[in-house]
């Protein structure tokens, strides 16, 4: 039985008040102009956050993912998921890294690449890991989030090493703690939002439609939560991707839920650009599609399931810690 | 609220699911048409087995036939039965929720008289909520017990019954005191002896073509003072503690376990990606399901307040169990030569009505999440 130990709760509080500091409206738009964020880089780097869950930094992988998690909450504008997987990759060090895949002889989709010291190329069904230092873009471009998805080149002098488990499924964890994180924060503003809102006379949040829409909702982020907090744990499990799978999956399919309803709760508002809310439903629909989308997760484990046959099924969903 | 701790169950819980999986190895090809649905399938003589076993009652104290066992050991036990669709429903109710709220607010007679007898398997209970003007708005119950001496005369009509017509006992919500401002006030809970107190126990059959739910009615039945249960008066509290234990548990997201099963047995172990995909969608949300619940769980085993986090895993995973029919239905086609598939699924998709009803509505509980969430 494992509960968020205390030197998790007080990295997750400091990180939180500097992100609540940093990570407001002016500087999310700020960061989709393309300007990197980088007052905050520096607080990160201060506090040894760009190191949790290295050797030697005191902390374990948990508490990277909880961090991961806290960072989609915030919508935290920076490759902070891929830094850390490149200090567990390739040992700890200061800088700002990123990941992408492999794909026609280039690294694509890389998030901020062109401000990464260090990039590492992944394909989906390998360990090996091309580890590429001073990287060169080739061209520049945006997620659906107004995050850089930058395009590396991969030289034949990368660096390659081998890891014990999946890089990709790696990155679904991180990706399904990022969206996770950033369900809870739309639940936060639609029930900010519908408490505020009068219509009628009175706070949208009185309306039973409203109250069993933000019902859903919370039932999904709890999910999402669950399943993302899951695939963390299962790391050194001899069946991690089958949990990423599991996990990736469900919060897939939990993100677009919750970003329908809370979407349909801002009614306009949240619509327009000025409204804060897009920061986080269009990450969460970003990432969704990151390092295998929910059909690709569920082939997976299907296919899993299918090979060892109908009646070993419940055998395999009940052995899970 | 929203925090559903990591939990691993121990070495102890897991070697008691393998002694469950044995046990069940040697009785299961008896079991007819296997479903996971805990309201199909009553049998006196299996509940008796599992009864001997000390898999009914499990979690009470020794002296009522208990043997102290954690809420995890109890969870592994229920979840084993009804992934395997082992014919549960005999002992369900009375092990689940009447038992623990006899230990809880009975009386030391009472105790001392019931949970032997649930525990070894021979006393079955229904539930005596609803009522045919009171269904959701529990509280609006008309049935009445009114104090004679040493007697309560009891006059009123109990529906949704399941299994009246076959167990002992039923537990009913009955007003002691005529209705006051406070609407929960003067409620209180008794028990009757369904095959010697009177009480008229008239079959409604459902959509499905069973018998199991019926219709209880009261015509000056008289039942001894002692058959409250508890304290007179203190009935609304008693109904609202229990539904925290009913909420969330393994039934409330397994109902549909078998179909998923057979789905697999039909795709084939090479499948097509939008087969594969239809298993693994469900398998993730089973994965998912069953980590919330043993959480719930937990809560419960540390006596925490679970009635939200409950009703979370209650809406999440009924919803779930009504899905699953359609992902399964559209992923893979019911040929002649997966019988056991269309059935399965047949079955289970006449009683998935009732799937979103019983032990609350998916209204209500979204009524109780959204108080949860402060915006009520």
């Amino acid at each position: 039985m494992s509960e968020a130990t205390s030197t998790q709760q007080l990295i997750l509080d400091t990180a939180g008040r500097i992100f609540s500091d940093h990570c407001n409206k002016q500087m999310l738009d700020q960061a989709e102009t393309g300007a990197l964020a980088k007052a905050l880089w520096a607080q990160i780097a201060d506090n040894g956050f760009n190191q949790l869950g290295s050797v030697g930094s005191g902390t374990d992988a948990s508490d990277m993912y909880a961090f991961i998690q806290l960072c989609g909450n915030h919508a935290v504008p920076l490759p902070i998921a891929e830094t850390l997987l490149v200090n567990q990759w390739c040992g700890a060090d200061n800088g700002l890294f990123s990941i992408g895949q492999i794909e026609a002889g280039a690294i694509v989709n890389v998030p901020w690449g062109r401000a990464a010291e260090k990039v590492v190329g992944l394909e989906a069904n390998s360990n090996t890991i091309y580890v590429v230092t001073n990287p060169q873009v080739i061209g520049e471009g945006n997620s659906m989030a107004g995050e850089p998805r930058d395009t590396m080149a991969l030289p034949d002098s990368a660096h390659q090493v081998t890891l014990e488990q999946s890089p990709y499924a790696q990155m679904a964890v991180a990706r399904s703690n990022q969206i996770a994180g950033s369900l809870l924060k739309m639940l936060d503003l639609g029930i900010q939002y519908s408490s505020e809102r009068v219509q009628f006379g009175r706070a949208i949040s009185k309306f039973q439609a409203i109250q069993h829409s933000l019902a859903i909702v919370a039932a999904e982020a709890a999910a999402a939560k669950r399943a993302a907090d899951a695939a963390a744990d299962a790391l050194s499990s001899d069946r991690f991707v089958a949990e990423v799978a599991a996990s990736k999956a469900r919060v897939g399919e939990a993100a677009t839920v919750v970003a329908e309803q809370v979407h349909q709760i801002h009614g306009a508002m949240g619509f327009t650009h000025e409204h804060q809310l897009h920061h986080y439903s269009r990450r969460a629909w970003a990432w969704r599609d990151d390092y295998g989308n929910e059909f690709y997760w569920q082939s997976y484990l299907g296919s899993h399931l299918a090979h060892l046959g109908a009646d070993q099924a419940w055998s395999f969903i009940a052995t899970q810690g | 609220m929203l925090q559903f701790d990591r939990i691993s169950l121990d070495d102890k819980t897991q070697s008691l699911r393998a002694e469950v999986r044995e046990f069940l190895d040697d009785t299961q090809e008896h079991f007819p048409l296997p479903l996971s649905d805990f309201t199909t399938g009553h049998d006196a003589s299996f509940s008796q087995k599992l009864g001997d076993k000390g898999w009914i009652g499990m979690c009470w104290p020794q002296q009522y036939g208990g043997s102290d066992a954690s809420f995890f050991e109890r969870y592994v036990v229920t979840e084993e039965l009804l992934a395997a669709g082992a014919p549960v429903s005999a002992h369900w109710i009375a092990d689940r929720q009447s038992g623990p709220l006899l230990l809880r607010f009975g009386t030391e007679e009472q105790k001392q008289t019931y949970l032997p007898k649930i525990a070894n398997g021979e006393a079955f209970f229904s539930i005596g909520m609803s009522e045919p003007d009171s269904g959701s708005d529990l509280a609006s119950v008309r049935t009445t017990a009114v104090k004679e001496g040493d007697q309560y005369r009891i006059n009123g009509t109990k529906v949704w019954t399941t299994d009246a017509h076959r167990n002992h006992y039923i537990i009913c919500l009955v007003r002691t005191e005529t209705q006051s401002e406070n609407r929960h006030a003067g409620l209180s809970q008794v028990i009757v002896d369904l095959r010697n107190d009177g009480a008229q126990v008239k079959p409604i059959a459902n959509m499905a073509g069973n018998e199991e739910f019926n219709e209880v009615v009261f015509e000056d039945v008289m039942v001894p003072a002692d058959r409250i249960v508890g304290e007179p008066g203190n009935g609304w509290a008693q109904v609202t503690s229990e539904l925290a234990y009913e909420r969330s548990g393994p039934e409330r997201f397994l109902s549909s376990f078998r179909v998923f099963v057979e789905l697999i047995r039909a795709c084939g172990d090479n499948p097509a990606p939008h087969e594969a995909a239809a298993i693994g969608r469900i398998a993730a949300h089973f994965m998912t399901l069953r980590r919330m619940s043993i959480s719930v769980a937990g809560m419960l085993e540390n006596d925490k307040d679970a009635v939200v986090e409950a009703a979370l895993v209650k809406e999440l995973g009924n919803n779930f169990e009504k899905q699953l029919l359609d992902i399964a239905r559209l992923a893979a086609p019911m040929t002649a030569g997966n019988r056991r598939f269309r059935e399965t699924f047949e079955q289970t998709l006449l009683l998935s009505p009732s799937f979103t009803l019983r032990g609350g509505t998916r209204e209500i509980l979204r009524g109780v999440i959204a108080r949860g969430l402060g915006l009520r």
